[in-house]
């Protein structure tokens, strides 16, 4: 069953054109990696899917729902978001920010919070303050604060962009296993790893649709080298890709 | 829980220090008489006059202290205060129109009216100036208050010294700007307060991660944060009728308490409130007694304190 539908997607501000009518079709168990050049309207998109941007035209389904209808309580227990740059104003402890995370949801199992910290390896971390962490730490606290009340849909936007080499890989490939049983969208910014760890790849440019396919067929698409303005040399790379760019 | 022990303890210690303290010193032996039932003119003046300025006193602070605490939080700024912001400035405006200003409504629904609106006004005016200037950050934000305040305060002075003749004199006015407590009845409304700010501790904490994640929680931000300033100008507003311009005691209690009890609204709230009241009673303290037979107005004492600690705070986040 389609978990999240965007039927007619269309977002202006101003004069300019953001999102440019295109539907998208989610089923409730798979990962998707959504790609493109600088303004393509990447982050506008999952904001819409999370129900957080005003749509011009079109609406986002989730299940039966309309989600413009939803209450927002309803919505944020519904759908994780991570946003692409997170900085709390207060310096909480580890602890602090995985109980505000939980206090969204209306009632949670006993051992939530419990799992959330052994799951994303928080143990011992929980009394450190935020300005102590690493930025490894604090990708998976924030994963953590967003996936304590286990949301059946998942929308990350670009959160691994800042971290280094082995944390970004390890942010990626959690965020794309979780399509395993639930519903994973993310903004992936390096190529590589979306083709290599993400089943299904979604390509924007200028706010339009491009394509959206298996990544396996996605690779071979010379749409992808139009998009980005280059020319890729494709590498297969082990299990996943390489893609070179050449000009 | 050793830290609420140790804030309530201290409390009472004030409470007990401030009882005694005035420009006739008692000793603790004298208001255990007192509270006795000692019929003696010295005991009674003490429980029917002291006593309840004390405790006057620690509700101010506390109210200070709720009310500094969710302008920080409000505005995630740890320098915003109702002070500073001009919505104290606003209430006090307020408050002298209805002090001088013969009006159709009765003198004791008209002050905490007359202030409430001044504060909520003067608060809504420095978030608008400062969106329609495009500053949301820590400075825009400040400096917008610090214009608006200074305009009131210009407007107030105006007024008194417009207003002002034999009829209404000018001598109570001014000693309830610069600050000093009033007799209360309204224990109740401090706990009114103390129930309103807890309702926003939640929010509060999910406000404080950032507007995004905010909403993305199912925060609805702009509407919360407008009943947010409501529920701070109210409390600023019941501060300042009963106390007069309190400063720095809603910059300075929300930090201490942060310090002691964590960022986390629902025990910040409380822990600010407690420090607010203890403050404020042991300024309130030194206003009385410092000077005999004169009182020093009660927001010089906090204003010599709390200054300071206003520019410390201000020099180690411009360095950061």
């Amino acid at each position: 069953m389609s978990a999240l539908v965007a039927e007619n997607l269309r977002v202006a501000r101003g004069k300019s054109t953001l999102l440019r009518d295109f539907s998208l079709v989610f089923d409730a168990t798979e990962s998707v990696a959504i790609i493109g050049p600088n303004g393509a309207g990447k982050s506008t998109l999952l904001k819409a899917l999370a129900g957080t941007e005003a749509l011009t035209g079109g609406r986002v389904r989730l299940g039966r729902r309309n989600l413009a209808d939803l209450p927002a309580a309803e919505r944020a227990q519904a759908i994780g978001y991570l946003p692409q740059h997170f900085g709390p104003h207060w310096d909480l402890s580890v602890a602090e920010l995985l109980e505000v995370g939980a206090g969204r949801a209306r009632s949670l199992p006993a051992d939530a919070l419990e799992k959330a910290t052994a799951a994303f390896e928080l143990g011992g971390l929980e009394r450190r303050r935020w300005s102590t962490l690493s930025g490894g730490e604090r990708a998976r606290v924030l994963l953590a604060m967003v996936l304590v009340v286990d949301p059946p849909v998942l929308l990350a936007d670009e959160p691994a962009a800042s971290l280094d080499i082995r944390h970004r890989l390890d942010l990626v490939r959690t965020l794309a296993e979780r399509g395993g049983d639930r519903l994973s969208v993310v903004v992936v910014h390096d190529l590589d790893l979306a083709f290599s760890f993400f089943k299904r790849v979604v390509l924007l440019a200028d706010g339009e649709l491009i394509a959206d396919e298996a990544a396996a067929r996605l690779i071979a698409d010379p749409r992808l080298d139009e998009v980005f303005g280059v020319r890729f040399e494709r590498l297969r790379a082990g299990e996943g890709w390489h893609l070179r760019a050449c000009r | 829980m050793r830290v609420w022990l140790g804030l309530a303890a201290i409390l009472l210690l004030a409470l007990v220090v401030a009882a005694c303290a005035g420009h006739a010193w008692a000793s603790p032996a004298d208001l255990w008489r007192a509270l006795a039932g000692d019929a003696a003119l010295r005991s009674r003046l003490l429980v029917e006059w002291r006593l309840p300025r004390v405790v006057a006193a620690a509700f101010v602070g506390a109210l200070l202290g709720l009310g500094g605490t969710i302008y920080q939080g409000v505005f995630r700024n740890p320098l915003a205060e109702p002070y500073l912001l001009g919505s104290a400035g606003g209430a006090a405006l307020g408050a002298t129109v209805a002090l001088l200003v013969p009006l159709a409504l009765p003198q004791s629904w008209l002050l905490p009216l007359l202030a409430f609106a001044g504060a909520w006004g003067a608060t809504l005016l420095v978030i608008g100036i400062s969106r329609v200037a495009g500053a949301v950050d820590a400075a825009g934000l400040l400096l917008a208050g610090v214009a608006v305040a200074a305009i009131l305060g210009a407007l107030r002075s105006f007024l008194m010294l417009a207003l002002s003749d034999e009829t209404v004199s000018l001598q109570v006015v001014l000693s309830w700007v610069l600050g000093g407590i009033q007799t209360p009845t309204w224990a109740l409304i401090a706990g009114g307060c103390v129930g309103l700010s807890l309702g926003l501790a939640r929010r509060l904490d999910v406000l404080g991660l950032g507007e995004a994640m905010a909403i993305a929680f199912g925060l609805e931000v702009r509407r919360f944060v407008m009943l947010a300033v409501l529920a701070g100008s109210v409390i600023v507003a019941a501060a300042v009728a009963y106390g007069g311009l309190v400063a720095f005691v809603g910059l300075a209690a929300p930090h201490v308490a942060r310090w002691l009890v964590g960022p986390l609204h629902r025990p910040l709230l409380p822990a600010s409130a407690l420090v607010g009241a203890i403050v404020v009673v042991l300024a309130d303290a030194i206003a009385r007694s410092a000077l005999p037979p004169a009182e020093i107005p009660l927001g010089l004492v906090t204003a010599v304190a709390g200054g300071p600690f206003f520019i410390v705070l201000l020099a180690r986040r411009l360095r950061s």
